[in-house]
């Protein structure tokens, strides 16, 4: 026979997870409205509760605003494309690491483009935006850093630091939408253009010892 | 000695169409200046009062703010191509390389936020995504004039993936970026762009440059 307060722990514990999970369901539920409706950079409450499946109240049980909803998915986005792109062929010769790189990204801009834009385009009236898009973009300019670093670290700090800017400008996520949404790229060709464009831009990779 | 019966009246609606036609472009300037300060779609209100004159006057001479707003970005456009007039297309690689990145880092510098607000606002008005289709044309025609020798060298599916690259490396957002987040002055953003380029283009045979 179990102990009362293990009971109740159990109980809380569930509570505590099916919260959890309806916290998750919602912020999905904001993600998929902002990607089918890129027109609305803020879905209304009503409309996320009924994509989520729940009430208006459960929303707002949970986050005290629509604006920390947004903040919220943003980190969910984040840490998500950093499960999602865990860096690969790190050691390999410079083709794998170019394709490696831009394959990676590639995948990240394409799951990314709609939350992207509401945060690039909302961050002047929401300061709680800005150090979120900080950090996707020093993440970027550290994966470029690593995936390049024997060809980066043939060059004087000043012209590695414009090369880094440069790679992060052609490999930008309005980059690839371009390519996709106005070009028409398909997602290899795509990354085929990047490919060769990053290959050109970095210098000849030095000998190994 | 009288005038011609038909003078007056004549000059009359010209003095009032001239006179009309100046509040319209204060109005839009005022629109500019509002977005540099703050990239959001100004009230009424608050362009009137920068323009110095009545709300009831913005709306006599626009039908609504939408329509102020199109207008806006028709001026502008219209301003931006008049002060970047092709310089050097004869020169050099390196003339032609940095005329077309100053003209086209000046006009980064001085349109960007009324840049932002066009991307923010293409979703709600379609009229915006054929500006924004029209301005990437003539960013894409000036990269073709300026680079004509480099690009004359390339295959067509060569040629589209450079028009591609060098459009994503000189972005509004690229010049942002590098401004805003890198901190970097006028001339070191040039820079990066220029460098960036020189390593992107193919070298054209030595006769052609």
């Amino acid at each position: 026979m179990s102990a009362p307060s293990d009971t109740r722990s159990a109980r809380i514990d569930g509570r505590r997870l099916r919260s959890e999970r309806t916290k998750q369901l919602i912020i999905e539920a904001f993600l998929a409205l902002v990607r089918d409706n890129p027109s609305t950079p803020m879905p209304t409450a009503a409309r996320i509760a009924e994509r989520a499946g729940y009430s208006v109240r459960s929303i707002f049980e949970r986050f005290p605003d629509l604006k920390k909803l947004r903040a919220a998915a943003a980190d969910y986005q984040l840490a998500q494309a950093a499960a999602l792109a865990p860096p690969r062929n790190v050691d390999g010769d410079r083709q794998a690491r170019i394709r490696s790189q831009v394959e990676t990204r590639a995948g990240t801009c394409e799951r990314g483009i709609s939350l992207w834009r509401v945060l690039l385009y909302s961050a002047d009236q929401d300061e709680e935006l800005r150090p979120r898009i900080r950090l996707a973009r020093e993440r970027t300019m550290q994966r470029l850093e690593m995936m390049y670093r024997p060809e980066l670290s043939a060059l004087p700090e000043r012209e590695r630091q414009h090369l880094l800017i440069a790679l992060e400008a052609i490999t930008d996520i309005e980059s690839w939408a371009r390519m996709r949404e106005l070009h028409g790229l398909s997602f290899e060709e795509a990354c085929g253009v990047w490919i060769r464009a990053v290959d050109r831009l970095l210098p000849a990779t030095p000998e190994m010892p | 000695m009288s005038a011609p019966p038909n003078a007056v009246p004549a000059a009359r609606p010209d003095g009032r169409r001239l006179r009309s036609e100046r509040t319209r472009v204060l109005i839009m300037e005022a629109y500019i200046d509002l977005l540099r300060e703050l990239p959001e779609i100004p009230t009424a209100a608050k362009i009137a009062a920068r323009a110095g004159i009545s709300t009831r006057l913005v709306f006599e001479r626009f039908t609504d703010l939408a329509a102020l707003s199109l207008a806006t970005v028709d001026h502008a456009f219209a301003t931006a191509e008049a002060q970047a007039a092709p310089r050097g297309v004869d020169g050099d690689r390196m003339t032609r390389i940095r005329s077309h990145v100053e003209t086209r880092a000046q006009i980064c510098e001085r349109w960007l936020p009324l840049w932002r607000v066009v991307m923010i606002n293409q979703a709600r008005l379609s009229q915006l995504r054929d500006r924004l289709m029209a301005m990437r044309q003539v960013v894409l025609a000036r990269i073709r004039l300026m680079y004509a020798p480099e690009l004359a060298t390339m295959s067509e599916a060569e040629r589209r993936d450079a028009l591609i690259i060098l459009e994503a490396l000189i972005d509004f957002e690229s010049w942002g970026r590098m401004r805003e987040h890198h901190g970097l002055g006028f001339e070191e953003a040039c820079a990066v762009w220029v460098s960036a380029i020189d390593r992107l283009l193919p070298v054209a045979p030595a006769a052609s440059r």
